[in-house]
């Protein structure tokens, strides 16, 4: 198949974003292509601003526009707890529930020597720091649980035990709207070992 | 549960096949390499996803032709459709229910049971304790969903584990002992539930065992399960008993960078009679004790499930001289649907075959109904 060579170029770099296959890439480019020229360059502008403009927080490593990230800069968040999370998108997905207003640490991955990630390349030094430094109470574990996820937060646990910190780690349990009978005996067993007092 | 019907398309000898199925007996017959057992490979890919011997795709697509498809439609409280589509020139499966694609198979792991009794289940009495312990795994995952979840993160666990501990050796970096540390308590976390589970199970199935072998043999025979693993039943004792077996185990774990402890190294030892089957049982002792484990792993599934699995047996019924045919016979009208090859022609009578079973001849990858 002959293609203009910008426009199999445009499929062949499009095709490489998540979830995109080839149909979809090429339907992409030739929208692009048939698009307005505003368009087009408010997008090519977007792309070029979100490599060049947002960095990584300082202290938290979550996304920021400045050194430090805008919660990590608000005057209104509650400095004395800290959750700890794996990627900056888990701290969209906490803020967007508003339940949570302390700080994040994004610690940038979870422990998996199969992938060659031990502690070393995770962002734990500076959470060790950031505790030191002074006002932090608690510490809160936010990861997935997976093995993966469970054995991060074992071996943090193990590094801030000796600290005068509560250490907590969210609840697992059921769904909100899911039901009772459909869930896995996996959730409903977590849900009763962590069940609250009413 | 049964099966309706299916559809082969470039399945190994079947170029095309369509059959539909009774809900009791199917016999398929015909000579060495005619394409019987590619039937019941083509029924086990439909229940599992996976192929029964596990075989590479590759090798299941004619020669020659660039795919193969499975299709077969259950018939239960509901009506379910499973089809499997194998892309030979992109080497990848896919799996449809109801014409959704499933992306793990251990999200429908269970959905279709079925057990399958087949010449290899020889190595389950007389093999390695992998054998035995893949035996276990698949019942136990089959029956319960909680159980194969756990033993998917157990395994990544080992894996992630093994890893490390090669890192450790590499590097000989002492930051790296912490982190073993929390590798080894999600190892024990995990590995205690599964054996846990499986103490449970043993129990359970030992009873199945012994109603099974009561009504297939006339002979006075015991048979027994013995759980051999690290710890005794009590749970808090197994979470410190794994504890300190690794902490001894350290030293060498480090220099194999392998993992040595846990139940991924557990046995089940066979007994008849008090005695080991392994060490003492007789040719035909062995073939009983797998014949009654996948019986016994039958009526298990079926009352964990409240779900009547297929029954598959390839090739081995000429085998049984020694079981009683009426028996056998009676038995299998108790089971359900079965599906039953067989060069065998002479034994037929023996099965008191009635109106409703059906018998599809096999001739080169082409089927017809006797």
């Amino acid at each position: 198949m002959l293609l203009a060579e910008p426009l199999e170029r445009a499929i062949e770099e499009l095709s490489k974003l998540p979830s995109i296959g080839k149909k979809t890439a090429q339907r992409l480019a030739i929208h692009l292509l048939k698009n307005d020229q505003t368009d087009v360059d408010s997008l090519i502008k977007a792309i070029v601003e979100l490599k060049t403009k947002i960095h990584f927080c300082v202290d938290c490593f979550n996304l920021a526009v400045d050194d430090k990230c805008a919660i990590c800069l608000s005057q209104k968040r509650d400095k004395t707890i800290i959750c700890i999370v794996e990627e900056a998108s888990d701290v969209i997905a906490i803020e967007k529930t508003n339940e949570y207003n302390g700080l994040y640490h994004v610690l940038g991955g979870v422990l998996n020597p199969l992938a060659n990630v031990t502690a070393d390349s995770l962002h734990i030094a500076e959470l060790v720091k950031r505790v030191d430094s002074g006002e932090v109470t608690e510490l809160i574990f936010a990861l997935n649980p997976d093995s993966e996820g469970d054995t991060t937060s074992l071996y943090l646990i193990k590094i801030f035990k000796e600290y005068p910190l509560k250490l907590t780690r969210i609840a697992r349990g059921l769904p909100i709207g899911g039901d009772l009978e459909f869930a896995d005996i996996a959730t409903i067993g977590r849900a009763f070992i962590g069940r609250i007092t009413v | 549960m049964v099966l309706k019907q299916v559809e082969l398309s470039n399945f190994r000898l079947h170029r095309s096949t369509s059959l539909s199925f009774s809900d009791k007996l199917n016999l398929i017959i015909g000579g060495n390499g005619q394409g019987k057992t590619s039937i019941l490979e083509a029924i086990y890919y439909l229940c599992t996803t996976k192929n029964l011997n596990l075989a590479s795709e590759k090798d299941v697509v004619t020669f020659g032709e660039q795919f193969f498809e499975v299709a077969g439609s259950f018939s239960d409280i509901s009506n379910n459709k499973t089809r499997i589509f194998f892309d030979n020139i992109l080497n990848k499966k896919n799996f449809f229910l109801d014409d959704k694609q499933v992306f793990r198979s251990a999200d429908i792991y269970g959905k279709f049971p079925i057990v399958i009794l087949i010449q290899s289940d020889h190595a389950i009495t007389l093999g390695a304790p992998s054998e035995r312990r893949r035996f276990v795994d698949s019942v136990l995952s089959q029956a319960s969903h909680s159980y194969l979840e756990i033993l998917l993160e157990y395994n990544k666990t080992l894996r992630q584990r093994a890893s490390l501990l090669s890192l450790l050796k590499e590097t000989n970096d002492k930051n790296l002992y912490s982190q073993l540390d929390a590798w080894t308590e999600t190892l024990i976390e995990n590995g205690s539930e599964i054996i846990k589970q499986r103490v449970n199970f043993v129990n359970e199935f030992n009873v199945y065992m012994d109603q099974t072998y009561d009504k297939v043999i006339d002979k006075l025979e015991v048979p027994r399960i013995v759980y051999n693993t690290l710890c005794d039943m009590d749970e808090e004792n197994t979470k410190q008993k794994f504890n300190d077996a690794i902490a001894s185990a350290r030293e060498e774990e480090k220099r194999k960078c392998t993992n040595l402890v846990g139940p991924h190294r557990d046995d089940f030892i066979f007994h008849i009679n008090e005695l080991e089957l392994k060490r003492f049982g007789s040719q035909g002792q062995h073939k009983t004790f797998q014949v009654v484990l996948r019986f016994a792993q039958f009526f298990y599934i079926k009352d964990k499930l409240g779900k009547t699995p297929i029954f598959l047996m390839d090739d081995v019924f000429g085998e049984l001289d020694f079981f009683r045919a009426e028996k056998i016979s009676e038995y299998l009208s108790e089971v359900g649907q079965t599906f039953i090859t067989t060069t065998d022609f002479t034994r037929m009578e023996e099965l008191n075959l009635i109106k409703e079973n059906r018998i599809i001849k096999v001739e080169h990858g082409k089927t017809s109904y006797a």
